[in-house]
Parts: structure tokens; C-alpha cells; sequence
């Protein structure tokens, strides 16, 4: 059978197309594509709402499981697991009208939002760690900024999942630690040029080579977080003396300014007493 | 100076026709184990089979366009490649960990022809090049890489079609392929559901129907036939998500 080049991608894409039938679900049309399946927007007869179906590859349901287990704010929660005929698997989820975090950075957003987002995805991580589940494919392609400002973590990978090259970690087997080296690796991604050489200490630490020297888990790096935006030394950078003064300076200006007036008045009245 | 049936003209190939060889109706068998498996469990020429079924033509027009080989000479080559193949234990030499078998496949498609390709030009200057007549078959302005991976699907989807009217005209359900052959297969403008279902006498559903459960089995035999060539799960997935569109 000759096949021309038209009939050739119809085909690829026909029959890549999730049969719904027995389903209450409607396509509607494609959204994403991300770790081991395609993302569409159906619409849920039943409830009449529309939500986002994920088409996994081959029966890989272990995702939706995996998933369905994590219910924290951000991450996005499931709805339905259940197979097509063709025996892929498939799950359904909130359909989060956002944008997803390459582009929202493009909107040059300020250093304390970018912290905010990061430590939102941070505390994302850190729960799934808890629960023994780990990301695997983190990167910014995989978080969403939703339209009231609430962050995502989408796309929670299997074992098949092999992570993304510039945010995979260099880890023979990926662990919790690999999580780790993609969350500092995001958070580089994230920092604007002239970011303060504390947060890019942070980054260093979290995506070192070796696994054993980066942060242990996920709140051992947003604490280190926490305390450059509190002011304080963070663990990761062993900082200058004229840094540390300044930092000291920065965060006790209101002491320094009450002891230098009461500096200036004291000179003043020895001034003034011995006139 | 040109040397074989192959010219440029603008960012456009030219080749003389190319051969039917290796068409889909050579009733390869279907298959079930994969590459690796079928290779190691006593049955390397049954996996050899499934690869020259699929691989013949993609081959065939990566050595026309890499080394500009008129359609007799790429015929040679490709057979000759897949006759070393067997006599070379083409299998045992593939690792799954550094590449998939279809990049396996073309690198060492690629380094037999350019050996086979400087052994003929030494002979030449002994004796003095042929030239071949151009003939005007526009082909393609992509690599011969590219057209490889695109013969490759084409193939692979060609094959599996031959299955699927075997399987429709089997079980009874050669309404279901003519309904897919007139609507998925068509060239030209596709005819409505309710044309399709006006021609054959039934509901518009059904013809909804019967296409989705067409898709859906072809689906599962491109699937199958990918698995025979790939030499592990996640080698086919890999493959599968180069595939879909």
C-alpha cells in the first residue's frame, strides 16, 4: 500500500488519538505534551466542566496512582484513573488555566515572586519526598503559575521517566537527591542576571555533583532560602567579612541609625560642655 | 562530475524511479517477541525478517540519496548490506544502552555503503565513469537522514495496514476497512461521515464507530510491529513517541 506524505501524518495522527468512546469524556483538542503521554482538554459530560486528560503510553497507570497519593495544594489533583480500549492509560485532573513558568518569567517578575514560586514548588517536592514519591522530570516546563497567583507542579514522572538534560542530575539512579540537584537547577533557571551571590551559593550547593553534598532534602534548601530573605547568612556560602558587615548593616539599620544619633548627641553635649 | 542517476537542481533531488522492492506484501511475519529476544531465543532469521520487512526500502532510499546511487546500484548495495548482515551477526553487535536499533541500523547502513561506495569509485578510475540519464522525479529537499525516518514510518505504517485488512477481511469486518480505507486512506478530499453513512446504508454513529475501532486496531498493530523491531519496552515507547503526531 503506497502511502503519500498526507495520508502518512493523517495516520500518525488518527490513530495517536484517544478513542473516549464508553468514557464520559469529550476531546477537545491538544494541550501539552510532557513525560510518557499527551495532554488534552475533554469535557466531562457528567459534570459539564472542562478538565485536562492525560494519555499515558502504554499502560502505564502507575502514574495516576502515584499522583492521586499526593494531595497538596500544589499539585494538581486527580479526578479519574481508567484505561482506554486500546489499553493505554489515562487519568483526568484539574485543567489549570495558568502559565507555565518559562513564559511567566518572561514577564520579568520581581526576585521576592520568583522566591515565592520556588519555594511553593519546594514544598511540593519536599511532600512527595515524604511520601516516597519522587519527581524526576522537574523543570520549568513542568510548573504552572496559576491565574490567582497559586504555583503547580505538574507532570510527576515514573520510573520510565529519564528526566530532562539541563535539570536532570548526573546521578546514575535518580533518588531524592536528583530531585534535589533539578530544584537548584530550577531555581538558577529562575534568578535574574544580577542575582545576590548567596542565592547562586544556594544553587551550587543543591546541584554539586556529588549527592551527598547537596542539601539533604528539600526544606534544608527553602530554609537556606528562607534565611537569605530574613537576612541572615545562608548555610551554602561561607560569605566575606565586609559581606557579613554589610549584610549585619542592612538588617540592623534602624539600631544603627538609633546609635549613631545617640552617638551624635552625646558628641554634641560634650561639645557643648566643654565650650 | 555527477557520477549516478542523481542530480540538484535548486534545494530539489532528482532520482530515477525507484524500485518496488520491499513493498509491504512481502508476508513477512507478524511479530510478538522482540528484536533481542527473538535473536537470542534460536530465531535470528525471523527477527532478521522483520527487520529486512521493515528496514528494506528506508535503507534502500538512504543509500540513493547519501551516495547518490542510481536505482540498480541501490538495490545492490541494499541487498548486499542485508546479506552481510546475516553472514556478520548484525544482532550480537547491537547494544540497546548507546543507541535504538533504527540509529543502529542506519550508522551501519551508512559506514557498509561508504565502504562499498570508495571500493567502486577505486575500480572506476581504472576504468572511467558511467554517467546516468536524470529523470525528472522530484523527491524530497530533506536529508537522506530525515527521508530514512520517514521511510521508516511509512513503512512501519504500510506494514501494519497489510495486517489490518487481513484482520478485518478474517473476522468479518470489511465494512469497518472500507469505511477507514474511503475516509483515513483517501488522497484527496475526504467524504463526510454522513456521505460514508448514506453510501453504506447505516447511522452516522456507527460510522464514528467503526472508524474509531479501525484507528484503535491499527493503533495496536503498528504497536506490535514496532515491539519486533525494538529490542526493549522503552526502546518501542521511545519509538512510539517519535511516531504519534
Amino acid at each position: 500500500m503506497a502511502l503519500s506524505d498526507s495520508v502518512l501524518d493523517h495516520l500518525r495522527h488518527v490513530a495517536a488519538l484517544p478513542d473516549l468512546t464508553g468514557t464520559r469524556y469529550e476531546l477537545e483538542s491538544e494541550i501539552g505534551r510532557g513525560g510518557l503521554g499527551v495532554v488534552y482538554a475533554a469535557h466531562d459530560r457528567q459534570l459539564d466542566r472542562r478538565v485536562a486528560l492525560k494519555v499515558l503510553d502504554f499502560a502505564l497507570a502507575g502514574e495516576a496512582r502515584l499522583i492521586a497519593r499526593l494531595e497538596h495544594p500544589a499539585i494538581v489533583p486527580i479526578y479519574e484513573t481508567g484505561t482506554l480500549p486500546d489499553g493505554r492509560a489515562f487519568y483526568t485532573m484539574k485543567l489549570v488555566a495558568g502559565t507555565r513558568l518559562d513564559r511567566y518569567l518572561a514577564g520579568s517578575p520581581s526576585l521576592a515572586e520568583r522566591l515565592r514560586v520556588i519555594r511553593r514548588v519546594g514544598e511540593a517536592i519536599g511532600f512527595a519526598h515524604s511520601q516516597g514519591s519522587i519527581h524526576r522530570d522537574l523543570k520549568p516546563q513542568n510548573i504552572m503559575v496559576g491565574e490567582f497567583g497559586e504555583v503547580y507542579v505538574m507532570d510527576w514522572g515514573v520510573d520510565a521517566v529519564e528526566g530532562t538534560p539541563a535539570f536532570r542530575a548526573p546521578d546514575p539512579s535518580l533518588d531524592h537527591r536528583s530531585d534535589i540537584y533539578s530544584l537548584g537547577a530550577l531555581l538558577r533557571f529562575m534568578l535574574p542576571v544580577a542575582a545576590p551571590p548567596a542565592l547562586r551559593a544556594i544553587t551550587t550547593k543543591a546541584m554539586n555533583a556529588d549527592p551527598a553534598a547537596r542539601y539533604s532534602n528539600a526544606q534544608a534548601l527553602l530554609a537556606d532560602i528562607e534565611r537569605f530573605q530574613e537576612g541572615h547568612a545562608v548555610e551554602a556560602w561561607s560569605e566575606p567579612l565586609w559581606h557579613r558587615l554589610r549584610r549585619f548593616g542592612s538588617r540592623n539599620a534602624v539600631l544603627l541609625w538609633l546609635l549613631a544619633a545617640y552617638a551624635a548627641v552625646k558628641f554634641l553635649l560634650f561639645f557643648l560642655r566643654n565650650v | 562530475m555527477l557520477a549516478g542517476a542523481w542530480g540538484m537542481i535548486g534545494s530539489r533531488t532528482y532520482l530515477d524511479t525507484d524500485t518496488s522492492i520491499g513493498g509491504p506484501h512481502g508476508g513477512f511475519p507478524s511479530t510478538q517477541l522482540s528484536l533481542l529476544e527473538a535473536a537470542t531465543s534460536g530465531l535470528a532469521n525471523e527477527a532478521l525478517e522483520r527487520v529486512i520487512a521493515l528496514y528494506w526500502k528506508p535503507v534502500y532510499r538512504f543509500i540513493r540519496l547519501k551516495f547518490r546511487k542510481n536505482n540498480e546500484d541501490a538495490k545492490d548495495l541494499t541487498q548486499s548490506f542485508f546479506a552481510t548482515a546475516i553472514e556478520r551477526d548484525f544482532f550480537v553487535r547491537f547494544e540497546p544502552s548507546r543507541a535504538s536499533f533504527r540509529t543502529y541500523l542506519r550508522m551501519t547502513v551508512e559506514r557498509f555503503a561508504a565502504n562499498e561506495h570508495a571500493a567502486a569509485n577505486r575500480e572506476k578510475r581504472g576504468g572511467g565513469i558511467e554517467f546516468e540519464p536524470l529523470e525528472n522525479q522530484a523527491v524530497t529537499s530533506e536529508s537522506p537522514e530525515q527521508v530514512f525516518e520517514r521511510e521508516w514510518q511509512r513503512q512501519l505504517f504500510a506494514l501494519a495496514l497489510d495486517d489490518l485488512r487481513s484482520l478485518c477481511e478474517s473476522s468479518g469486518k470489511q465494512l469497518q476497512f472500507h469505511i477507514f480505507e474511503a475516509y483515513d486512506l483517501a488522497d484527496e478530499a475526504r467524504p463526510s461521515y454522513a456521505d460514508l453513512a448514506a453510501r453504506h446504508g447505516i447511522a452516522e454513529t456507527s460510522v464514528t464507530n467503526h472508524l474509531a475501532w479501525t484507528r484503535r486496531t491499527l493503533r495496536g498493530l503498528v504497536t506490535d510491529r514496532l515491539r519486533g523491531v525494538t529490542a526493549s519496552d522503552r526502546e518501542a515507547r521511545e519509538e512510539m513517541r517519535r511516531l504519534w503526531l
